[in-house]
């Protein structure tokens, strides 16, 4: 960098602090309004009852709630710190989206700070480099003794070629002769100068060199070194130790961090979460974790996780069918005439999805079967059932309940019905 | 990498399932915020603080399926213990119409208050997300769980008893 561009810099640094000093209110003599402060609390606390939304952008009952509580209590003078306060002490430090600054997850408001300074500094320690080697030497970094020679050879075919591409400038008539003169003096006088940097350096390390032959001769032994390589060696050394220390600690920083901020995982929930599967996969995967959880006999939960996918996948026949069959189980269990009509609203809702299905089906034949003793009505759903062309598994558990149904309609059992 | 990715694995793969039924509450171990409001039924009630008896607190929807299937195990608490006064419960309607809920209420044979909580104001005293959620106070005004899953009558009388042997 040029001495005469730092003001330049300075300029720019002055106006970026002072853009964001005004940006950031600091100047700023009117206190907001109750309404404003109040949006912006909104702003920051997480809706009770979403995912990810704060209670500004949510329409649920429960955010309603808080936004009620917000602006209450914003009438009343309190601070912005006392109204979270108010909301952590009973939702829990999760009900802000804003991470604490406090504890652990004080990290994620100190680390960009740290790393920004970080940068800068070693930024300002990189310029501060290079303009210690002086401005007008261009050839400071091959003036050690122990200079590399490839850095050496490189400078000098750099220079041989700009004098090469100087003369054939001049002959095109594109430099004047005064340009060509200054130019060819200065890349000449640089020529020198690699060249008695050259003579230093070869001296240097041919007297490195004799030192190995000469202790070989004595310890008998065979080694060789290559002395122009000494120096890159040592530093590529520190660099990799450097770099594999690094990894260490993120390393271990990972391993410490993830117990700390992950949550638990759901019954059947994979280790590697939800990372890098596309909406389908995500689909499938919470229809299996449902699946999963109400094989355990925990319709209740399953419940709750078939209706998170059909919040989020309102047209899907499996959840759709699933969930009706855990309502029918339960409103059977618990005597409920209600729930076991959302239950089989459900199951037609399925068959109108995806008439293909054969759960929804099977579903249906058995409560037509078994809630209202309709045989005939439960043989031709128990028919689109095996139509369907479902698992042998399946089949071969349902085959006692389509033995049933047929026996009692006095239809002969489809093809494809284990016989018993 | 390979000692972060089995790092990672290990620890990701060695937690335990979550767990639906009692979790942590900032409100556990403090005192439970006052329990007032009007009755699905169009009537005052206000849960004396202190309350004396331990006290079940249940948010509920007649909509949510886990609901209904606590709802037994809630008639079936209630019937053991009202006899013996020792435990009570109080219901707060979340996130649902007063008129959905009272017949609910009356389908399942609930005789204990139920608050309509229309304004959602129980449920962000509380901060409850979701039913159905149960709170259970101990006799001395004191939060003592909080569980976000159905409930069974079982399961109560257990908090109850652990509650006891703790000093509540």
């Amino acid at each position: 960098m040029s001495r005469k561009h730092f003001p330049l810099w300075t300029v720019l640094a002055v106006v970026l602090v002072a853009a964001l000093l005004i940006g950031g209110g600091v100047f700023s003599s009117s206190s907001p309004s109750a309404a404003a402060r109040a949006a912006a609390i909104e702003s920051v606390i997480r809706c009770p009852s979403c995912e990810d939304l704060s209670v500004a952008a949510s329409s649920a009952p429960t955010a309603i709630a808080v936004r009620a509580e917000v602006s209450r209590q914003v009438a009343e003078g309190r601070s912005d710190g006392q109204i979270k306060e108010y909301l952590v002490a009973r939702y829990g430090s999760a009900i802000v989206l804003e991470p604490a600054t406090t504890g652990w997850a004080a990290v994620v408001w100190v680390l960009p700070v740290v790393v920004a300074i970080a940068a800068i500094g070693l930024l300002v320690l990189v310029l501060v480099r290079r303009r210690r080697r002086g401005d007008g030497d261009l050839d400071a970094d091959v003036r050690s003794p122990d200079v590399d020679p490839v850095l050496l050879d490189e400078r000098r075919r750099f220079l041989t070629q700009s004098l090469a591409d100087a003369d054939a400038e001049y002959l095109a008539g594109d430099l004047s002769d005064a340009d060509y003169l200054a130019l060819r003096q200065r890349d000449l006088t640089r020529l020198g100068l690699l060249a008695s940097t050259s003579s230093t350096a070869s001296t240097a390390s041919t007297s490195v060199r004799d030192t190995p032959d000469t202790l070989d001769a004595t310890t008998g032994t065979a080694a060789s070194t290559d002395p122009s390589k000494g120096p890159a060696t040592a530093r590529h050394r520190r660099n990799r130790r450097f770099l594999l220390g690094a990894l260490a600690c993120f390393a271990a920083a990972l391993i410490v961090a993830v117990p700390l901020f992950s949550s638990n995982r759901l019954p059947g929930q994979t280790a590697t979460g939800s990372v890098n599967l596309s909406p389908s996969q995500q689909l499938a995967r919470s229809l299996d974790q449902a699946a999963a959880v109400a094989n355990t006999g925990q319709l209740g939960q399953a419940a709750q996780l078939y209706q998170s996918v059909l919040s989020a996948h309102p047209d899907s026949a499996v959840a759709l069918a699933q969930l009706g069959w855990i309502e029918y189980r339960i409103g059977t269990a618990g005597s409920s005439t209600s729930l076991i009509t959302d239950a089989r609203a459900k199951l037609d809702q399925a068959v109108d999805l995806a008439p293909g299905d054969y759960a929804a089906h099977l579903y249906i034949g058995t409560i037509l079967l078994a809630h209202d003793g309709n045989a005939a009505g439960a043989a031709d759903q128990f028919r689109l059932f095996v139509g369907a062309g479902p698992p042998a598994r399946v089949l071969a558990e349902a085959a006692p309940t389509l033995r049933t149904a047929f026996a009692q309609a006095g239809q002969p059992l489809p093809a494809g019905v284990p016989a018993g | 990498m390979l000692v972060v990715g089995a790092g990672l694995i290990a620890v990701l793969a060695t937690r335990p399932p979550a767990a639906v039924t009692e979790v942590r509450s900032p409100l556990v171990g403090n005192p439970a915020p006052s329990i007032r409001g009007i009755t699905v039924d169009g009537h005052a009630y206000a849960l004396a603080q202190p309350p004396g008896t331990f006290v079940v607190l249940n948010y509920f929807a007649s909509w949510c399926v886990p609901c209904q299937q606590e709802g037994p195990e809630l008639v079936r608490f209630d019937f053991q213990h009202r006899q013996a006064g020792d435990a009570r419960l109080v219901s707060v309607v979340f996130d649902d119409t007063t008129s959905a809920a009272r017949s609910y209420q009356a389908t399942l044979g609930a005789t204990w208050p139920t608050l309509a909580d229309s304004k959602g104001e129980l449920a962000l005293n509380y901060g409850v997300r979701a039913p159905p959620t149960t709170f259970l106070i101990a006799p001395d005004g004191r939060v003592v769980a909080y569980l976000v899953a159905p409930v069974t009558a079982a399961g109560l009388d257990a908090l109850i008893a652990r509650a006891k042997a703790t000093g509540a």
